[in-house]
């Protein structure tokens, strides 16, 4: 899967807009939308605000976690903790990058909150990748790996699975001559 | 994290492992691999096989490096007319420096497919396939570490000097990391959904109306 792609699903997430404008209710295969009054929040999904967004008809509300109070705190917890925090979105990384390239002036505080959520990522895939690490040292042929968003897995796919099974080969061949030597 | 109990691995699997792949182009590929055989019993008039004796016959007891998959069909448990010995990298000593830092270790060389190999000499019964699959397993993990640090810090620069020291599976598994890291990064630059035009386009010269043409 491409990163493009997996923000391609993030963009079906809801997100509430104020309108600038009146329109009756649009009926789309996803589900209707609307009806749009101005100033009136709206709850639409990504793809459709930005695309209102960049004609300049709504302004986009953060979703409730992007503010910089709750990431320090997820920050901090992310810090301290050895395994992975839940985090408020599973597409928290794809829905930053977007509203900050389209609508970065309706968040306050866009820059701290872009770095904020940079390091909450990189925090994590430090602790990734050494859990990989340890993974594989510890012969484990399976794992469990909770609170993981879509493109942090996305982002080990390739390596974790050719290396498991690369490994889980390597340890049947090894179980099966124990097994022979037990035989004899 | 944790680690669920796997299941164990049972007779079946190991059996699905040790099958050639007739599709696989690697694994036909990997059966060329030379090993050396000795032969059991006189094999007569295939003497032309050796290139190194000019007699009508194999003789009991000549040495002779069969490929892979001819060494298969030669030394069977019902048919053993070769016995094998394992190619001098799957022996003891090789072994050894394996095991003493699988990292420095300049695996291509050893082997292109280093691994796959020798989980192929496990269709035979050898005495030293007990070290063999432990130090095989020791291996791939020490140098997984490597594999995955470079594989994942690497910037665009020449990736040669990093794969140069890998075998065939982790060169694959560093390829594939490097397309998905590098996809990433070309998304959170907002590079990923701009078109570029082509190279076969930019490279491409019109053809100029020449003097001649023009008539």
């Amino acid at each position: 899967m491409e990163a493009c792609e997996i923000e391609f699903l993030a963009e079906d997430s809801i997100v509430t807009v104020l309108p600038n404008f009146s329109e009756n209710k649009i009926y789309l295969i996803s589900g209707d939308v609307g009806p749009f009054n101005p100033s009136m929040p709206t709850d639409l999904p990504l793809w459709l605000a930005i695309d209102l967004k960049q004609r300049q008809k709504c302004r986009i509300q953060p979703p409730k976690w992007m503010n910089v109070e709750t990431l320090q705190e997820l920050k901090q917890a992310e810090n301290d903790s050895a395994l992975f925090c839940p985090m408020p979105d599973p597409h928290y990384i794809e829905i930053t990058q977007l509203l900050m390239n389209c609508a970065a002036e309706d968040i306050p505080h866009a820059d701290e909150i872009k770095t904020l959520i940079k390091d909450i990522a990189d925090l994590r895939m430090a602790k990734l990748k050494k859990s990989m690490d340890g993974m594989i040292k510890e012969k484990a042929t399976n794992a469990r790996l909770d609170n993981l968003s879509m493109m942090e897995i996305n982002l080990i796919r390739p390596l974790l699975t050719q290396a498991l099974d690369q490994s889980y080969r390597l340890q049947c061949l090894q179980d099966e001559q124990l097994q022979l030597a037990g035989t004899e | 994290m944790s680690y669920p109990e796997a299941s164990p691995s049972t007779p079946q699997l190991f059996s699905t492992l040790k099958k050639d792949n007739y599709f696989d182009l690697d694994d036909i590929i990997v059966c060329q691999e030379k090993v050396t055989c000795t032969f059991q019993s006189t094999v007569h008039r295939l003497g032309y096989i050796d290139p190194g004796s000019n007699k009508e016959d194999i003789q009991e007891d000549a040495k002779m490096e069969l490929p892979y998959w001819l060494a298969k069909a030669l030394c069977t448990r019902k048919r053993k007319i070769v016995s094998i010995e394992y190619p001098n990298v799957y022996r003891s000593s090789y072994l050894q420096i394996l095991a003493a830092d699988a990292n420095v270790v300049d695996l291509h060389k050893w082997g292109p497919s280093y691994y796959r190999l020798g989980e192929k000499l496990f269709n035979f019964e050898h005495d030293e396939s007990r070290p063999l699959a432990e130090g095989l397993l020791q291996a791939f993990i020490s140098r997984f570490r490597k594999v995955m640090d470079s594989s994942q810090n690497a910037q665009y620069q020449d990736t040669y000097q990093l794969t140069e020291k890998l075998d065939e599976i982790e060169r694959k598994i560093f390829k594939s990391t490097r397309q998905n890291v590098e996809d990433f990064e070309r998304w959170q630059v907002g590079k990923s959904n701009q078109l570029s035009t082509s190279e076969a386009i930019l490279s491409h010269r019109k053809r100029k109306h020449t003097d001649d043409n023009v008539s």
